[in-house]
């Protein structure tokens, strides 16, 4: 170590090390990790509050505040990258009808509209039912309703093959109810847009 | 007992019908951008991520020098690497229902932003990343990480 330290004149080169930090997310919140190895661990929960660890030998350092310049330099490329999370949509049904309620069927047209926007490569549609009628009934039932969505979607121009077709009938409920019970936010089929 | 035949071969039907669903390597999520040299290697394969490129545990993500990938997961978390990165993705479990929720990256070399999703709002120590030095225990929700090793 001595002798390496010596045979290198000039400025010390900069140390690699790794390094942990938390920023605010899109709703401004700013979350909590803690950065842990067998010497030490810290807690991040502080807005741009980065800890900074060697090796596994040596402890995480004590919180620092970092600059927005500095991270911007060091995690530009991975933060332009970061994907849009998925959107979600729920559309009601009349009750025991693959018919979508008309608000629902305003609501549709965003749905359109987010699928282009976005450039959407897969879709998710998943039919729901409330209780009233037997089990096997209403899987029929919230089959018939994601069908019926995915059609519509289809006549938009949307590619079959990114269309993911789910029945859960009567076991996946909005609202918990007991067996036999008419509620119209369970009557839905659920979209998530990636 | 003339009924049990008819039952024991509706008990292997169904869990033939389980064993299907729960076998097929379902997606854990999907490549969602994608630039410069972005690989995902899956057992000995290497492909190209391409937009859409449906992710499986297990996969590794790796980027070039010129290379950036941004990819999100069916719980909602969205990881993105920017140049000369690479990550496994370890272990997915996401079937709330079940009470079955984890998460853990395993993160070799470069930078990453990481936004978590369902899995850390439902359980405190569900996810995790780990990288040669350290590891994160993620309560929420955006934070980077760079390794560098010696």
């Amino acid at each position: 170590m001595l002798l390496a330290s010596c045979a290198t004149p000039g400025p010390p080169p900069v140390p690699k090390q790794s390094m942990f930090l938390v920023i605010p997310d899109s709703e401004g919140k700013v979350g909590q990790i803690t950065v842990t190895n067998r010497t030490g661990t810290q807690v991040l929960d502080q807005p741009r509050q980065a800890s900074t660890v060697q090796s596994a030998d040596d402890a995480p350092s004590p919180p620092s505040t970092l600059e927005e310049t500095e991270i911007k330099r060091i995690f530009g490329e991975a933060l332009a990258a970061q994907p849009a999370s998925p959107a979600r949509f729920i559309l009601y049904f009349k009750d025991d009808s693959e018919e979508l309620t008309p608000d629902s069927e305003v609501l549709l047209r965003e749905v359109f509209r987010t699928m282009r926007d976005r450039g959407a490569l897969d879709i998710s549609v998943i039919g729901h039912t409330d209780t009233i009628g037997t089990r096997e009934y209403n899987y029929q039932l919230s089959l018939r309703r994601a069908r019926r969505v995915a059609d519509l979607l289809a006549k938009q121009g949307v590619d079959r093959n990114i269309l993911d077709i789910e029945s859960h009938g009567e076991d996946n409920l909005l609202i918990k109810t007991g067996d036999q019970v008419r509620e119209p936010r369970n009557r839905r089929v659920e979209i998530t847009v990636w | 007992m003339r009924a049990l035949p008819v039952v024991a071969v509706t008990m292997v039907l169904v869990l033939v019908l389980f064993g299907a669903i729960a076998g097929a390597s379902s997606p854990i999520g999907l490549v969602k951008v994608t630039e410069g040299m972005a690989t995902v290697q899956r057992g000995n394969e290497t492909l190209p991520a391409s937009l859409g490129l449906a992710l499986q545990e297990g996969d590794v993500l790796r980027t070039g020098v010129d290379g950036r990938m941004g990819v999100v997961l069916r719980d909602d978390t969205r990881l993105s690497l920017g140049p000369e990165s690479e990550i496994r993705i370890d272990r997915f479990l996401f079937a709330p229902a079940k009470g079955h929720l984890a998460l853990v990256v395993k993160m070799a070399r470069g930078v990453m932003a990481f936004v978590s999703g369902n899995i850390a709002k439902l359980s405190h120590d569900a996810v995790r990343v780990e990288t040669p030095v350290a590891i994160v225990g993620v309560r929420g929700t955006q934070f980077l990480v760079k390794v560098e090793t010696q």
